[in-house]
């Protein structure tokens, strides 16, 4: 693909891209940045390479995804894979209105499925390619990060009444 | 379904607030290309070294063979005369002599 044309294709998703980088460097503005400035730097010097043009949005994501967490891997922070891992939940963090709060509280690969659905309207197949994992696999994350962010949403508005 | 609702709810407000974030500037991404001075260095090297190897002047051959021959001189002494040379017109063989002497 012609470098003018990539550049314009990567200009048009850098809004959703910047938000997507966000949310996997834990909503730090500083770091979306500069894990998009590599990815960029990455695609424009043909590292990394689009085959299906229509596949664009999941292959950006992708290529921010692996960026972001080797860029957190070398500041050391890390987050258990473990399925069963539960973060303790802090009831005076747990503020209604503090959406990205709420959403770090799912484990790690759940929240990844649920952002890529719902925040950024991916399909389940497409949220599976961009975290390069099995379709099923996907499916599970989504129907068990869906119902953890339902009690999370129901216990933080239970709080806000009360409190 | 009621699930659902409550979840896109959710994140609807979740992105009406994100939109107070600001998108930062498309960066200016520089890529590195083709580095054209590499070859061109090359080139020039070459070019170079063979220049000064054209000029360079070419060594004589070394004589093929050292002729090494006992002379009187006017004198009447005997001397060893050393030639070099790249050809031989005669040639005896050192054993010649013990045929027609013997």
């Amino acid at each position: 693909m012609q470098h003018s044309k990539l550049e314009h294709l990567l200009k048009t998703h850098h809004r959703e891209a910047f938000l997507w980088a966000r949310q996997c460097c834990y909503f730090d503005d500083e770091l979306a940045k500069d894990v998009l400035q590599q990815c960029y730097l990455k695609i424009l010097e043909g590292k990394a390479k689009l085959q299906h043009p229509e596949k664009i949005k999941s292959w950006l994501f992708s290529i921010i995804r692996f960026t972001a967490i080797d860029e957190l891997r070398k500041l050391g922070k890390t987050e258990s894979l473990e399925e069963n891992y539960d973060p303790i939940i802090l009831e005076d963090e747990l503020d209604q209105r503090n959406y990205e709060g709420i959403i770090q509280r799912l484990p790690l690969r759940q929240r990844e499925v649920i952002l890529a659905v719902f925040y950024h309207n991916l399909t389940i197949e497409e949220a599976a390619e961009t975290l390069q994992i099995t379709l099923g696999t996907a499916r599970t994350h989504y129907d068990r990060g869906k119902k953890k962010l339902k009690e999370l949403i129901l216990k933080s508005e239970t709080l806000n009444q009360h409190g | 379904m009621a699930n659902d609702e409550l979840i896109r709810d959710f994140f609807l407000k979740m992105k009406a607030g994100d939109q107070r974030i600001p998108t930062p500037e498309f960066p200016e991404v520089k890529t590195g290309g083709f580095n054209w001075w590499i070859p061109l260095g090359i080139a020039a090297t070459l070019l170079l070294g063979g220049f000064f190897l054209m000029n360079e002047p070419v060594p004589e051959p070394p004589a093929d063979l050292i002729i090494i021959s006992l002379q009187e001189n006017e004198n009447q002494e005997q001397q060893l005369i050393i030639e070099e040379k790249a050809f031989i017109d005669t040639w005896e063989s050192t054993t010649s002599s013990l045929l027609t002497d013997f």
